[in-house]
């Protein structure tokens, strides 16, 4: 009882449970959000490679295109992982905060591609970047992904 | 202007290389953007702010790099890279490189 009314506690317990709750459902719906996207653009041909898998003669030129994304984790997570810093281990929180950010990096790539009339992206090139971050001294858990590509045009499989 | 981040381009002869091009920006947010950085960290979610920052300072070195290719006469970028770096809290340098050439049309 004497817990419930200490107002630092009921901060901390209010600022997880909206971690918990709002953040958890963003997390979901972002998630829902690459793959219903991701779907549309099967067409396309995604590599890493230098050169230009089935590429076809006197198309357009070649164009790099480059997306950025930051994504923060929310308060319940960053919890968590200060948590599972005393003990070691893989920081799952972190790791599912990366995937979101590298997925909708590429997605806002083949977004470009499609608008630029494309039909395939290769050398698909992801970066951490930094930021800088918060100018107060606690440090912000984020993360900056810069995604690059060069869009071309390619032959579809009749 | 042809830009590519591989060494090549497809269709395209490099008939001369000009050189190593350059171009990088320090940008920084005010200071409002800092704090909605750091309310959106409770909730999770995307930064908007600081992804365009990074969208700002991409553009911008981007440009500068393309003006000096201009000046070297060169009609096509290969190899783009960029790098970031934190020079304090707040800011951030972007630095985009590549390599200016020229090119021409391949025969199929």
């Amino acid at each position: 009882m004497h817990l419930l009314l200490n107002p630092q506690f009921v901060t901390f317990f209010v600022l997880l449970m909206l971690g918990l709750i709002v953040g958890g459902t963003v997390q979901r719906r972002h998630f829902a959000s690459i793959a219903r996207r991701k779907a549309g653009y099967a067409d396309i041909l995604i590599t890493q490679l230098k050169s230009f898998p089935q590429w076809r003669h006197g198309e357009k030129p070649p164009r790099m295109v480059a997306a950025e994304v930051v994504i923060a984790t929310d308060y319940l997570k960053s919890f968590l992982a200060k948590f599972r810093n005393v003990f070691g281990g893989e920081v799952h929180s972190y790791q599912t905060m990366l995937t979101r950010a590298r997925e909708e990096a590429l997605l806002r790539l083949l977004e470009q591609v499609r608008e630029q009339g494309f039909n395939a992206l290769c050398n698909v090139r992801y970066q951490t970047a930094d930021v800088g971050g918060d100018t107060t001294r606690k440090k912000v858990a984020m993360a900056p992904i810069l995604a690059t590509g060069t869009a071309y045009y390619r032959v579809q499989d009749e | 202007m042809i830009v590519t981040n591989t060494e090549t381009i497809a269709g395209y002869e490099i008939v001369e290389v000009k050189g190593i091009v350059q171009g990088n920006t320090v940008r920084a947010k005010h200071a409002g953007r800092d704090i909605a950085a750091g309310l959106k960290n409770l909730v999770g979610g995307e930064l908007k702010g600081y992804t365009e920052l990074l969208t700002e300072s991409r553009r911008e070195a981007l440009q500068r790099m393309l003006s000096q290719a201009q000046q070297l006469d060169a009609n096509a970028v290969v190899n783009v890279r960029f790098t970031t770096s934190a020079v304090t809290s707040g800011a951030a340098e972007l630095y985009a490189y590549g390599t200016a050439v020229f090119v021409e049309p391949s025969s199929p």
